[in-house]
């Protein structure tokens, strides 16, 4: 790693808090909390990819011995979702099932095998509809409607434009239109779904241990599906095994658990396997792209015309935002001067997708990074110089009305650039290398919230006590990426005492302030700087309690390393210790707040989904990717990734890092080799094995630079970091092909398979011109 | 979606002779070594035999001997064992090159010789969830009457997915089963028959206890086709064994796997010998291969693909094994 020093010096890396408990085995995961006494839950899924139940008789498994409780569709007439508009989807079926997977009804029982046959005792009767599996089919005219309200099985249109595209073109140079395909793919977090609900019948209470990345939603969703009032319910985060947007939604199985433990009066642990864990899905969707760029012939932009069309799967979930994303994030990486959107969110008989790192903005990100770089050769320039023709030059707002506050990307680019030796290697390089780059950026949370309620973005609370200890109270979920490291060090830092005097709680609904949770990227932009405005708080009152004891002006005091001290002065000096106790006379323990909130001209423009996008600052970053191609067995290996990041400020340079490597990781899954297949509705993809996540044999070295902006609004400076990465990869890896042995690929991911169909229709057509050659 | 493993009695024989004797004592048993194919296939409910005859304790099957005659490896041998000998490695590399690529380290570790020549047919209608399959109607090879792959055919198209199989074939192997009628010697190849559903040729309770290699092989080498560099089975997996006169071929013996329901030796290499290994030869080994494999859409990946990786593998191997 190496990070720019810029004008301040790079800061210093820190193991993350909680580091030791995971790699000594000792963290809890929510599968292995304390369950003593608990049933255990299973879920009957639907066998068929669309259908109307028209007999459900769960009689038998209700009264099988050691069967403790049966819920059904009956249970729950609530429809549960992610956006206020577009909840229609039940815990458990009710009159319909439209994937395969689908939850129709669930058992808790004393032991797994008697859960098993319970199951296998429910009476189910489905009478078959038409499934589609692809947007052409569920548009189809005489397509029958999964959901009644969605005419053409379209969730969401969305149209937007901005600027003049036609002058745009009409002026360009060179105007080029391709079509793109990237399949769906997974989150494949490792930690299976798992949940842990306990009601206790005497008080009314019901509490919920689970996966979550977002415990304020699943809140909601409890307190609404199961028709009980918010403060009777208290959700509470174990230890997660990753999540990457998997649990960013209240998930059916949560909800289930926690209806299976109410109608059982007791506790109930549902494990979920691969298998399920793969169908609850909420990952990106399956999609297809239609891009039209024009170009001067020095590589200035002159237009663009984006169109998207996403198999969403069977319910609403994220969809909307997904769809908006995709075209609002077109933008606030270039200055692109005219551009027109069209998005289309289909449903399909398949599960339902969702929120994946990079939400939203990884496939349209891959098509323009591919069609730039194919533009660029055409017109003889370097795919470095074709993207610094195009930069955005902040403090600025985007035309869709973006905000732009600091912009790293013209250092990123240097970065990789020198260091893969690009200047001197392109074009250089042996018959089946290729070098390829890209770039991409991501948001630091959307700035304005999903569900809106007019209170802060974020809440934090700190306490202090006799003890000394400082317990920083968050919502925040952290689900590995850091987030809880970053609040110590934020409040730490601000109060400067050792980072081992604060504690940090997290994501526990009874303990700390709501936060809305882990995703698009927000946590450190919102919760780091709500943290360290309670710290400024909570300091400025101790100095205030050293000026009194010092007998000085609290301007006069300073604080350092534990320390308060008026000047130099040695004698005067106060231990931390001594002004906390001072502190407290009077008070007894202290508790005190800071907040965060976006300034409404970041919320975005004013036009319909203009919200979807808006953030307070984006992170960039641009990759170098090196590939070995086969062409005799069309097999890709990538031999080394230079990446650079702008996060604004490395607030751990050791978490970004990681970070950084493991968007760079994923993004290589998805370009390389994975994705979701479905047989006639039926996942064939859901297992480890057939889910073709790389190894550790397929990982490459990942050489990370650290870029840092300072962004005026970041904590100290920060924007995110986890998700930035990402989408430069798979455009990256494609560029680096087409460097490598001249096949231009449109599908993702770029499997053996796929660059040997490239490789065979290439030999075809030469032959065939070779033919025609001939006649001639 | 259970992934339970259903209730089994488990039986620990210390002799190969008690364990065939438990095997006639309880006729529905399954002999379980390893571990890792049979167990997996158990959760997902395809098998679930009443007892299971635990091969680990019996110290005969970890035989391995190497002497005048050959090499004798014991049926018990993990893969991980066979991976790190030296005298494999030096003069059967084809079969150190084939263990070393099985799997992961931890199914290397667990797995044995005898597991992974035994090792059932695959197929993306049948490796799943009995929720999965149930859906699906099942199919031929388990509880259905249907293949999924070619419904108009009568038999099973699963592909045995073996990598020791076609190493051990080119490098002449012949193996040791052990039955109630005693102990039968035969070359490899007749293990193997082109039906996913039933493709080995052994008796009800017939154990394989040892393979037998001649002592003074040819230069071989194994490489094989996957979609990522571990874990994956092999969409096509070939072994080759090249002796030469000069520039000329004296034997070739090439052998597949991946992509038919047996791995098979192909036929035709006898009259290559004497040839020069060129451009033409390999270009008539490619088209023997893609005449001679049969894959079908039991894999993710398109069969297409895997015929012409699997005659793109056998080239190269030859060209890599060609006298410098």
């Amino acid at each position: 790693m190496s990070v720019d020093a810029g004008t301040r010096p790079p800061r210093r890396g820190v193991p993350l808090i909680d580091g030791v408990e995971k790699v000594t085995g000792r963290a809890r995961y929510t599968a292995d909390l304390d369950h003593a006494g608990a049933l255990v839950g299973r879920i009957l899924r639907s066998p068929v990819s669309h259908g109307e139940i028209v007999g459900l008789d769960v009689s038998a498994a209700r009264n099988l011995e050691g069967v403790a409780a049966v819920v059904t569709g009956d249970d729950c007439p609530y429809t549960y979702g992610v956006l206020p508009i577009a909840m229609n989807e039940y815990p458990l079926a009710r009159g319909r099932v439209r994937y395969r997977g689908e939850p129709i009804a669930a058992v808790a029982a004393v032991d797994a095998e008697t859960a098993q046959r319970a199951l296998e005792l429910i009476e189910l009767k489905i009478r078959e509809l038409p499934a589609y599996y692809t947007p052409a089919e569920a548009r189809a005219p005489d397509a029958i409607l999964l959901h009644d309200n969605k005419p053409g099985n379209v969730e969401r249109e969305v149209h937007h434009q901005f600027g003049d595209i036609d002058v745009g073109f009409a002026a360009a140079d060179l105007v080029r239109e391709e079509t793109f395909s990237c399949a769906e793919i997974n989150h494949a977090q490792i930690e299976p779904h798992a949940s842990l609900s306990e009601f206790d019948p005497l008080t009314g209470r019901l509490t919920v241990q689970t996966v979550s990345q977002v415990g304020y939603y699943l809140h909601l969703m409890l307190a609404r599906c199961l028709d009980m009032d918010t403060s009777r319910i208290r959700v509470i985060k174990p230890f997660i095994g990753g999540g990457f947007g998997a649990r960013v939604e209240a998930l059916n199985f949560e909800i289930v658990t926690a209806l299976l433990a109410r109608a059982a009066n007791g506790k109930v642990l549902m494990e979920l396997s691969r298998e399920e864990t793969f169908i609850t899905h909420r990952a990106r969707p399956h999609t297809d792209i239609r891009l039209k760029l024009g170009m001067s012939k020095t590589g200035r932009m002159t237009a663009c015309e984006l169109q998207v069309v996403q198999r969403g799967g069977a319910y609403a979930g994220y969809g909307i935002i997904t769809i908006l994303y995709a075209g609002s994030l077109l933008h606030g990486i270039y200055d692109i001067p005219a551009a027109k959107y069209d998005g289309y969110r289909v449903y399909a008989n398949l599960p339902p997708c969702g929120a994946m790192r990079g939400h939203g903005s990884v496939d349209t990100r891959h098509a323009f990074e591919t069609l730039v770089d194919r533009m660029a050769r055409e017109l003889g320039l370097d795919p470095f110089a074709v993207r610094r023709a195009n930069l955005l030059h902040a403090p600025t707002r985007t035309v869709n009305d973006l905000v732009v506050n600091s912009y790293g990307l013209p250092e990123c680019l240097d970065r990789v650039e020198r260091a893969s030796g690009w200047k001197e290697r392109i074009g250089r390089l042996p018959p089946g290398k290729g070098l390829g780059m890209a770039c991409s950026h991501y948001v630091s949370g959307a700035a304005k919230p999903i569900h809106f309620t007019g209170e802060p973005h974020a809440v934090v609370h700190l306490k202090l006590d006799f003890d000394g200890g400082v317990t920083a109270l968050t919502g925040a979920a952290d689900i590995g990426q850091g987030s809880s490291t970053m609040v110590a060090i934020a409040v730490a830092e601000t109060l400067d005492v050792s980072l081992d005097r604060v504690r940090v709680v997290s994501a526990d609904t009874a303990v700390t302030p709501k936060d809305n949770g882990a995703y698009s990227s927000r946590i450190t932009f919102m919760v780091g700087n709500a943290a360290i405005d309670a710290a400024r708080k909570l300091k400025e009152l101790l100095i205030a309690t050293a000026a009194r004891k010092l007998e000085a002006r609290p301007e006069d005091v300073e604080c350092e390393n534990e320390t308060f001290r008026v000047g130099h002065g040695e004698q005067s000096a106060l231990r931390f210790a001594d002004v906390v106790a001072a502190a407290l006379v009077n008070e007894g323990a202290i508790t005190v707040k800071g907040a965060f909130t976006c300034p409404p001209d970041a919320q975005g423009g004013k036009h319909r989904g203009g919200a979807v996008g808006s953030t307070m600052g984006f992170s960039y970053a641009a990759q170098v990717v090196e590939v070995s191609v086969d062409d005799a067995t069309g097999q890709v290996s990538v031999d080394k990734v230079w990446v650079a990041l702008d996060c604004g400020r490395a607030i751990n340079p050791l978490a970004v890092e990681g970070q950084m490597q493991g968007s760079v990781w994923m993004g290589m899954g998805q370009a390389l080799s994975e994705e979701t297949r479905y047989l006639d509705g039926l996942p064939a993809h859901a297992s480890m094995l057939e889910y073709r996540m790389p190894t550790i044999m397929d990982s490459p070295p990942i050489e990370t630079h650290i870029v840092e902006s300072y962004d005026p609004n970041g904590p100290m400076g920060a924007k995110e970091a986890s998700e930035g990465a990402l989408a430069g990869f798979p455009p990256a890896l494609v560029n680096a092909i087409a460097n490598a042995i001249g096949i231009d690929l449109n599908e993702l991911p770029a499997t053996p398979d796929r660059i040997m169909d490239a490789l065979i229709e290439r030999r075809r057509k030469a032959r065939l011109s070779r033919a025609l050659k001939a006649a001639s | 979606m259970s992934t339970l493993l259903p209730t089994f009695r488990l039986a620990a024989p210390r002799t190969v002779a008690e364990a065939i004797a438990a095997r006639r004592d309880h006729p529905a048993a399954r002999f379980v070594a390893g571990g890792t194919d049979l167990l997996v296939n158990m959760r997902r409910g395809i098998s679930s035999p009443d007892v299971l005859i635990d091969l680990s304790g019996i110290d005969a099957l970890t035989e391995f001997r190497i002497d005048d005659n050959g090499v004798t490896i014991g049926a018990g041998v993990t893969i991980a064992a066979l991976a790190r000998h030296e005298v494999i490695a030096a003069r059967y590399r084809a079969l150190a090159q084939a263990a070393a690529s099985i799997a992961g380290p931890g199914h290397r570790a667990m797995g044995t010789v005898g597991g992974n020549l035994c090792l059932d047919t695959r197929c993306i209608y049948y490796n799943q969830s009995e929720w999965w399959r149930h859906a699906n109607a099942y199919c031929l090879k388990n509880r259905g009457d249907t293949c999924h792959v070619a419904p108009q055919g009568q038999r099973c198209h699963a592909a045995f997915s073996g990598d020791l199989a076609p190493a051990l074939l080119v490098l002449g192997a012949e193996i040791d089963v052990l039955g109630e009628q005693g102990l039968r010697r035969l070359p490899l190849s007749q293990l193997y028959i082109e039906d996913g559903k039933a493709h080995l040729a052994l008796a009800d309770g017939e154990l394989i206890t040892a393979v037998r290699l001649p002592p003074a092989p040819p230069a071989s080498a194994y490489a094989k086709i996957r979609t990522r560099a571990a874990i994956d089975f092999p969409l096509a997996g070939v072994a080759v064994a090249l002796a030469t006169s000069g520039p000329a071929i004296a034997s070739l013996d090439v052998a597949l796997t991946g992509t038919n329901s047996r791995p098979f030796l192909l036929a035709g290499t006898d009259a290559l010998a004497g040839r020069a290994i060129d451009d033409k030869l390999l270009a008539e080994v490619d088209r023997l291969v893609q005449k001679q494999v049969q894959p079908m859409r039991t894999t993710l990946t398109s069969a297409n693909y895997r015929r012409v990786a699997a005659a793109a593998l056998a080239r190269r191997l030859i060209a890599d094994l060609r006298p410098a």
